[in-house]
């Protein structure tokens, strides 16, 4: 009896085993498909891309209260962090597109500028300018308060012109 | 590659022991740290989009950057993981060890295993190097810039800093006291390069660790230790940490642990993984916040 009892019990268990796999199965990642095209590459940046360290001249300088704190420094990128009183307000980059031609797309056939460059709009939390064709200059709110008039502003406020000058 | 980023995002536990622990300390550092899991919510809380085929964008781009080697993100989740998977045993000694000091017919295992004290100096040197190489590598700075990680101490947030703030607690003053980066130091330098070489978690990730050779790596973790003892101090003073604070704000949160902060400490090392939980959450929000400012 024991031995039955036992044996059904065992094949309880391996079909409730069985059925849990097949409902733990995965559904295809939206992200698999760009997971199986760089797996293992070291292609994401461009080999002519600026050196990252090369842009930190051209963010906004600090004063007035605000501060520049320089974050990430990679082949053809660099980041800064804009912050008051330890706030951090906004996120600044600039990106050689070199490395990622695509991101130009975005400012084909756009009307709206900024000293002469073509800015992107559109985007929720960000702005972001195509100098010289091939950096892009981009300003990322982070606090709820920093808004579009701001982003503007100190899009502004990098030196455009020295980054269009860069090769 | 074991496992893709977005894998290693979207497994991290919304809950486990780990994220009661941080949780725990969240009143050491207020506000500071949330718990975000899963890629694809990383990406909408890292950058504010909405628009999906954006986040489709960014997501493909940090997926191409993390698996580049080049660029660090991969080394930085390895560090992360690693000390963390060896940290166990470091704790697990001082337990045994502490066996051995309270349980009379037990002393031979203090014969047999490192002194706690000095295990948990030597791990809380080799958790902080570990930390110093990992934000080089996220940040793209030469892998010994002590000075550099120094400096960055000031401007620490999130993860990052929820990150020091369980080393300096769980590892620090719980097991060692308020004072405790005086005493590591001396720990440290007493227990020496024999000392350094019998530690799991270096052992698993000297590697990585800049100098060359043992003594010279020695000099890194001391120089580490050092550089960043006027932050800790006054982080220690400013919230009033002490072994008692930390004890009763973790026994209020993890239940069934001893109360004696050692004995915590030791159990908090063997069975958390907060290093590994919010070393994965600072290189997806480093990896996430480019990858946003390259598409």
């Amino acid at each position: 009896m024991r031995t039955i009892l036992e044996s059904r019990s065992r094949w309880a268990v391996l079909a409730l085993a069985l059925l849990m796999g097949a409902g733990c199965e995965k559904a295809p990642s939206r992200w698999e498909s760009a997971q199986t095209q760089t797996e293992g590459k070291q292609t994401s940046v461009a080999q002519k891309a600026v050196d990252g360290g090369t842009f930190n001249q051209f963010f906004p300088k600090q004063g007035d209260g605000y501060d520049i704190v320089f974050k990430q420094e990679k082949s053809g990128f660099a980041q800064a962090s804009l912050q008051q009183g330890g706030k951090e307000l906004a996120l600044f980059s600039i990106f050689d597109t070199e490395s990622n031609p695509d991101a130009r797309t975005k400012f084909e056939g756009v009307t709206d500028k900024i000293a002469g460059y073509p800015i992107v709009t559109e985007e929720a939390k960000s702005l972001s300018a195509l100098v010289g064709q091939r950096f892009q200059v981009q300003v990322r709110s982070v606090d709820a308060g920093f808004g579009e008039s701001d982003r503007k502003a100190w899009l502004e406020k990098f030196d455009l012109t020295g980054v269009a000058e860069l090769e | 590659m074991s496992q893709t980023i977005y894998e290693l995002v979207d497994d991290l536990p919304a809950k486990s022991l780990t994220t009661r622990m941080l949780g725990a300390l969240d009143w050491v550092v207020p506000g500071e740290w949330q718990n975000i899991v899963g890629f694809e919510n990383t990406i909408r809380h890292v950058t504010g989009e909405k628009n999906e085929a954006r986040i489709q964008k960014i997501g493909e781009r940090a997926i191409a950057l993390y698996n580049d080697k080049t660029q660090g993100y991969q080394r930085a989740v390895w560090l992360y993981q690693t000390v963390d998977s060896v940290q166990g045993l470091g704790g697990f000694a001082s337990f045994v060890n502490k066996i051995g000091e309270s349980v009379g017919f037990l002393s031979f295992l203090t014969k047999i295993t490192p002194q706690a004290d000095t295990t948990q100096a030597v791990d809380f040197g080799v958790k902080l190097v570990t930390e110093i190489v990992a934000f080089c590598k996220i940040n793209g700075i030469p892998g010994d810039r002590i000075t550099d990680f120094v400096e960055s101490l000031a401007d620490m947030r999130h993860e990052s800093l929820m990150r020091m703030a369980a080393l300096i607690t769980v590892d620090g003053v719980l097991p060692l006291g308020p004072d405790f980066m005086d005493k590591a130091l001396g720990l440290i330098d007493r227990s020496g390069v024999s000392g350094l070489q019998e530690n799991k978690a270096f052992a698993a990730i000297s590697a990585m660790i800049p100098g060359g050779s043992p003594a010279k790596q020695l000099d890194f973790i001391k120089e580490g230790v050092g550089g960043i003892q006027g932050w800790t101090k006054s982080f220690v003073q400013q919230k009033h940490l002490t072994p008692v604070s930390i004890t009763e704000k973790l026994r209020g949160t993890i239940g069934g642990l001893e109360s004696k902060g050692d004995w915590i400490a030791a159990s908090v090392d063997m069975t958390t993984n907060y290093f590994e939980h919010t070393g994965i959450q600072s290189v997806a929000r480093s990896l996430i916040s480019r990858a946003a400012a390259e598409v």
